[in-house]
């Protein structure tokens, strides 16, 4: 049976009414049309769909929607302000980071969880960071000078 | 994929669960911690044709797998909105964590990296990030894979868990837990509550070291962990445990024996290692073979052990100078 339940979406409250079994990535994609967020191998391998739960990088398709209700969800739509790209989707573009896009919602997610525990990580820490975010075109190599590069934006920054 | 219908229950408090799990004993009703197995394992699973050497015609039939479930469950208990359940806390010489917690808290709690080195060593390892921040601890005790990479660890330094029901409350040790691949001692109505761990009053030391192919999402070959106590240089209780080599965890008494009433040397670290790769009973798969993985559990027994005398003598080291 359906239920209602109360989502907050990149700072948006919604109400939607929900199977138990709808799982959070199906609900920002069919119920909310936010399709930003990727469904990839659905058993928490790729990491296509990765939103973050409270500031946490969490699999969207192994979260039940209604597992949900009371946090707050980010999801790669709620990132930039406006039509001003976040400081690390700047640096994903302009290193060169996204060739097909389908990691990039998850990879920049998981960096920003990352740059905010930790501002100034190392490679090592960089790669440990996003290996749960599987790339299938760029090698990696671009995406780690992105998150280099996005920790030296955010520091100018602040 | 859809995932199969269920209901949803999802109390905020033990003693709601209890009463839940006290009634619905008789149905099938599974509890859900961070959901990445269960919910895996809900799914039915879909491969391409196309892998099937049979098929000579190479052309992308979807044909559907049975999920891991024979009968999906009616009922899933939800454990996140109860928030006794999650977190590490220090009562005296006890370290009590909550079968809630996740493995990311495992892995950024510095009593757990400072008293408990060897689960620490366990939560690093397990998974990617995003597994570590929404699987628990309990669930992966609970899921019970023999090379679960906190269920080594949390079998070498000799946890206890606690089961809670309507009925009471029952302490076991790990290392009756585990019956088989995904099979516990754990009752219908039961709910795994915490992990307790005594810490002994002299030096000790524990490691877990994973041997896998890749740095994440990885499923180990072989896995062993140790745990040394040592009063005035003498070794006075050892726990040797390997992952991956037998249907559940498997502790290996015969190796923590032979060290026991003497010094860690070196020659003896190795004779222990022997006997544990004596003890090991793995199958040939496709992560390795049976007669490789024997050899690894020497070596990697031998490296977790020098690691738990290294940890131990340094802990004396740090007290010393504070």
């Amino acid at each position: 049976m359906k239920r209602i339940i109360h989502l907050k979406v990149n700072g948006l409250d919604h109400e939607i009414a929900v199977e138990p079994r709808r799982t959070l990535a199906e609900a920002l994609r069919i119920d909310l049309g936010l399709t930003g967020t990727r469904i990839g191998c659905s058993i928490g391998d790729c990491g296509a769909c990765t939103v973050l739960i409270d500031g946490v990088p969490s699999f969207s398709c192994l979260t039940l929607a209604v597992e949900a209700e009371g946090h707050e969800i980010l999801t790669i739509e709620g990132v930039a302000d406006g039509n001003k790209l976040h400081p690390v989707q700047e640096a994903f573009v302009e290193v060169g980071a996204i060739q097909c896009g389908f990691c990039t919602p998850g990879m920049v997610l998981s960096t920003l969880a990352l740059l905010d525990y930790n501002p100034d990580p190392t490679e090592d820490e960089i790669r440990r960071a996003l290996s749960g975010n599987l790339c299938r075109c760029t090698g990696y190599q671009k995406i780690i000078d992105a998150v280099k590069d996005a920790a030296r934006r955010m520091k100018e920054l602040s | 994929m859809r995932l199969p219908k269920f209901d949803y229950l999802s109390p905020t408090s033990l003693t709601e669960a209890l009463e839940i799990m006290g009634g619905y004993k008789n149905r099938r009703l599974k509890l859900l911690g961070g959901g990445t197995d269960l919910l895996v394992d809900l799914r039915d699973k879909v491969i391409l044709d196309v892998h099937n050497p049979h098929n000579q015609e190479h052309r992308c039939h979807i044909k559907p797998v049975q999920s891991a479930f024979n009968e999906p469950p009616e009922y899933l208990l939800s454990l996140s909105r109860i928030a006794d359940l999650r977190g590490i806390r220090s009562e005296g010489n006890k370290i009590i964590i909550g079968a809630m917690t996740t493995i990311t808290d495992l892995e950024r709690s510095d009593i757990v990296k400072k008293k408990l080195s060897g689960l620490h060593d366990g939560a690093w390892q397990l998974g990617s990030p995003l597994v570590r921040n929404r699987g628990t601890y309990g669930g992966n005790l609970c899921n019970a894979r023999p090379a679960a990479d906190t269920a080594i660890p949390t079998m070498a330094l000799g946890g206890k868990l606690v089961l809670i029901s309507k009925r009471g409350e029952r302490t076991v040790e790990h290392d009756d837990f585990v019956l088989g691949p995904g099979n516990t001692i754990i009752m219908p109505d039961e709910i795994l509550k915490e992990i307790i761990f005594d810490l002994p009053d002299v030096q000790y030391g524990s490691a877990y070291i994973k041997l896998a192919n890749r740095k994440a999402l990885e499923i180990s070959v072989v896995g062993a962990a140790a745990s040394v106590i040592i009063k005035d240089g003498i070794v006075i209780s050892a726990r040797i445990t390997l992952g991956a080599v037998a249907p559940k965890p498997l502790l290996v008494p015969e190796a923590g024996q032979l060290l026991l009433d003497r010094e860690l040397t070196d020659d003896n670290i190795e004779k222990a290692a022997k006997t544990a790769s004596k003890k090991a009973k793995p199958i040939t798969d496709h992560r390795g073979g049976a007669t490789y993985r024997t050899s690894m559990v020497e070596v990697l027994t031998k490296r977790a052990l020098m690691i738990c005398r290294a940890r131990a003598l340094n802990a004396e080291r740090m007290e010393a100078s504070s």
